[in-house]
């Protein structure tokens, strides 16, 4: 079975946000709500990187461990959902999440939080299929059509991967040898270089030469 | 289904018990009369039994300091407790679409908060002054706890309601409710009404024989 | 010598033996510096430089420096992101892991074996030893323990302890024992109950701890004779011990009632208020804390009720009616028994007809 992961490569990421504005888009996600963002280290500096991130469906999910009310579950594709009707609002998941993935649409006090919401990988929740409840409580469900999640699909550098997680770490190690390649041509390392593009590597899918 | 029984029958069940039961015994008070008075008014009864009414929301001098738990818990119980039902949003909400047909500005969800902590509090240190105390203690009867524990019940399960996301949680808040509404009217619960009366009485009494009461 | 002399003598002693103390503490924390320079000169003899390498390729494991700062491994980095909110532009959450396997690993099960030991142990105590009689029988006359006004706190703070117990009990246990029970969707609708009713309430609880701790510390601070009442475990092994208006053992849960409500008050207090924005390792911390001071202080507190209870013959009528017998007073407190003894009544006045004690209003006003 295919175990379904994201991953986000820092060398292409161009932090235009589009992967955001897709998620936003595709699943009609409350205000305050943000399922993906995009964050950005060393801004300004060199070696400046942008990470798009959301939930990153852990084969070992801390947030399904702590919840009070056992409101998540795995699918078989390895996708980490949990059941609105279920949740009660304690936001345990987000204080146990690496990620910070769990949101809230509601900010209170005495604990007031409305029901979690999170990156679905596009795969709706545990109602039927693409029916209106479903997509009114968690978003399209994108999986259920036989297509991958649209925010790794709308990524224009092809920095955020989306799918099986065989065929995208194949994907990346692919990027990281031709990386390394491109390295010792140059005699820099990427990370420390101030063009994201190491200049003289014709024909690198990272290059714009 | 149940649910569909309490908001529906049950709610009018218990409605009309409690507006029938209320007249009833307003009724029932009023039918006596007052004793014919013969004499020389030398105040007039109805601005007595209005002034007495508002002063007696403030004790008396002398036993305030034998009071003051009372005084102080029952004006934490009763304020909070009217101005949950009056300004917390899910009772502005039922009113609009089940009574009047018109809403008010809600309070906060912070501030309905608190207000019901206060409430809560002051009707347990109510009770619990009631039981620990010798003296009423002895006088307390059935009546007075049933009375207690169903107000208690209905602002339990009306905090424990305010996810506002439970149908069961909120059935379960508006069955004790009705509860409540059916006990009224044949308990000690009718202060609420009576007191007006009670002190209007007082007031009106001796204000025709011309002291301030 | 004088008595002045020795007196002179030993405070001179006393104040050398402070001085020392204080100065081996302030420089105590030194002394992980020492040991660290000792390494060093251990590991790099004077004079040593490192060999100096000429033109490396510089090639790092690529990207280390990015995911170390990543990893949040060196400490906490925040970078920049378009969402605004509280740690938003933390990429991984360091302390996440660390409470999920505190929570689920290390609260859950020794929390619930530490409640069940001590409640098994009351249960087999109470089985083979069964309650402890009073020594002497009832003698009919009472003694005035607690007025109204600390029986009200008591049983006001307790009223919100079981509250806050049960509700809180059920959001930590209620995911293996009543969901087996009630299902999902029925377990779902109790647990939602039992956040908002203690997440609602907790705060109350603040001011149940402080009313309790302003009215009874007074009479819980270390006497003469504590010691000795420990050591002897309260005449439990057998002979008898004197005790104030409060044993040792009362003591001892005074001030651990008191530490670990107020550490409750203010954890929950962190956690009840996320919106100020304090952060998920704030959080965490926070329930970290409230969550074993909950444990330890139900565990014990199926102690005290036990010994207010079934536990000793004749103490809960001082908690229920403020009166105990003189027997009692005399075999448990008998230094408190000292002071108040002129103050005994008859044990049948005030029960029923009448009411009115015959200490007229002097006895009444004690009453409030």
């Amino acid at each position: 079975m295919a175990v379904m992961k994201f991953y986000c490569d820092p060398e292409r990421c161009i932090e235009c946000n589009g992967c955001v504005t897709a998620c936003k888009n595709a699943n009609e996600v409350p205000w305050g709500v943000n399922r993906r963002r995009v964050v950005t280290i060393k801004d300004g500096e060199p070696g400046e990187r942008s990470l798009s991130v959301a939930c990153m469906h852990c084969s070992d999910a801390p947030c399904a461990a702590v919840c009070p009310v056992n409101c998540f579950y795995t699918t078989d594709d390895g996708v980490v959902l949990h059941d609105k009707d279920i949740c009660i609002g304690c936001g345990y998941c987000f204080y146990a999440c690496p990620f910070g993935a769990p949101q809230f649409p509601k900010v209170g006090a005495f604990g007031t939080r409305g029901k979690m919401d999170k990156c679905t990988f596009c795969g709706g929740g545990p109602e039927a299929d693409n029916s209106a409840e479903e997509y009114t409580k968690y978003g399209a469900n994108r999986l259920a059509e036989g297509k991958l999640p649209l925010c790794a699909e709308m990524c224009a550098t092809k920095a955020l991967l989306a799918g099986d997680a065989d065929v995208i770490a194949d994907i990346y190690r692919k990027r990281v040898v031709n990386r390394g390649a491109s390295v010792f041509n140059t005699g820099i390392s990427y990370q420390n270089s101030t063009l994201r593009n190491p200049k003289g590597t014709p024909g690198k899918a990272s290059s714009e030469n | 289904m149940i649910a569909q029984l309490v908001d529906g029958v049950f709610w009018n069940i218990a409605v009309a018990i409690f507006l029938l039961g209320i007249a009833w015994r307003i009724f029932a008070v009023f039918r006596h009369g007052a004793r014919q008075d013969l004499a020389e008014p030398r105040g007039s009864a109805a601005s007595g039994a209005i002034h007495t009414n508002w002063s007696r929301f403030i004790p008396r001098r002398e036993i305030v300091a034998k009071i003051n738990l009372h005084v102080i818990a029952g004006y934490m119980f009763h304020l909070g407790l009217f101005i949950l039902l009056l300004f917390a949003a899910p009772h502005i909400k039922f009113a609009q679409d089940h009574v009047l047909g018109f809403g008010w500005p809600a309070m906060p969800h912070w501030a309905f908060v608190v207000v019901s902590q206060i409430a809560f509090a002051g009707l347990l240190l109510l009770w619990l002054q009631r039981v620990l105390h010798p003296v009423t203690r002895l006088i307390s009867r059935a009546d007075d706890h049933i009375s207690t524990i169903l107000v208690f019940v209905v602002m339990l399960t009306g905090c424990m309601a305010l996810f506002e996301s439970y149908t069961g949680l909120r059935v379960l808040h508006r069955f004790s409710v009705e509860l409540f509404m059916i006990y009224f009217p044949f308990s000690s619960l009718m202060h609420a009404i009576l007191f007006a009366s009670s002190r209007g009485y007082t007031g009106a009494f001796f204000s025709v024989r011309g002291v301030k009461a | 010598m004088t008595r002045t002399d020795k007196r002179r003598h030993r405070m001179r002693k006393m104040l050398a033996w402070s001085g020392y103390t204080l100065l081996l503490v302030l420089l105590l924390p030194l002394l992980p510096y020492a040991i660290q320079a000792a390494n060093d000169t251990q590991n790099n003899p004077a004079g040593y430089t490192p060999p100096t390498v000429v033109n490396p390729i510089e090639v790092p494991s690529p990207g280390a420096e990015l995911w170390r700062e990543v990893r949040q491994r060196d400490g906490s980095y925040v970078g920049d992101t378009q969402v605004k909110g509280v740690e938003t532009g933390v990429l991984i959450n360091k302390a996440g892991e660390d409470w999920r396997l505190f929570r689920m690993q290390m609260l859950v099960p020794y929390g619930a074996i530490l409640m069940g030991a001590i409640l098994g142990a009351i249960l087999v105590f109470y089985f083979t030893r069964g309650t402890l009689r009073l020594a002497g029988g009832f003698s009919g006359k009472k003694i005035l323990r607690f007025t109204l006004s600390e029986r009200m706190v008591h049983w006001f703070t307790v009223a919100l302890f079981w509250l806050l117990a049960v509700t809180g009990l059920i959001l930590l246990y209620g995911r293996f024992v009543l969901i087996p029970l009630l299902g999902l969707e029925g377990f779902s609708v109790t647990a939602s109950a039992c956040k908002e009713a203690h997440n609602l309430f907790g705060p109350l609880f603040l001011f149940a701890m402080l009313a309790l701790f302003i009215t009874f510390f007074k009479d819980n601070f270390y006497a003469r004779g504590d010691l000795k009442w420990l050591s002897k475990a309260g005449g439990l092994l057998g002979g008898h011990v004197s005790a104030g208006r409060f044993n040792a053992g009362e003591k001892i849960w005074f001030w651990l009632a008191t530490l670990l409500g107020f550490a409750l008050c203010i954890t929950g207090l962190i956690l009840d208020f996320a919106v100020v924005g304090l952060g998920r390792e704030a959080m965490a911390l926070s329930h970290v804390i409230h969550g074993i001071s909950a444990v330890i202080m139900i565990a014990v507190s199926f102690g005290h009720i036990y010994l207010g209870t079934a536990g000793m013959e004749g103490s809960f009528s001082s908690m229920a009616n403020g009166y105990v017998d003189e027997n009692w007073a005399k075999s448990h407190h008998d230094l408190w028994y000292e002071e108040v003894k002129g103050t005994a009544i008859d044990a049948q006045e005030g029960k029923q007809g009448g009411g009115v004690p015959s200490g007229g209003v002097a006895q009444a006003r004690r009453d409030i």
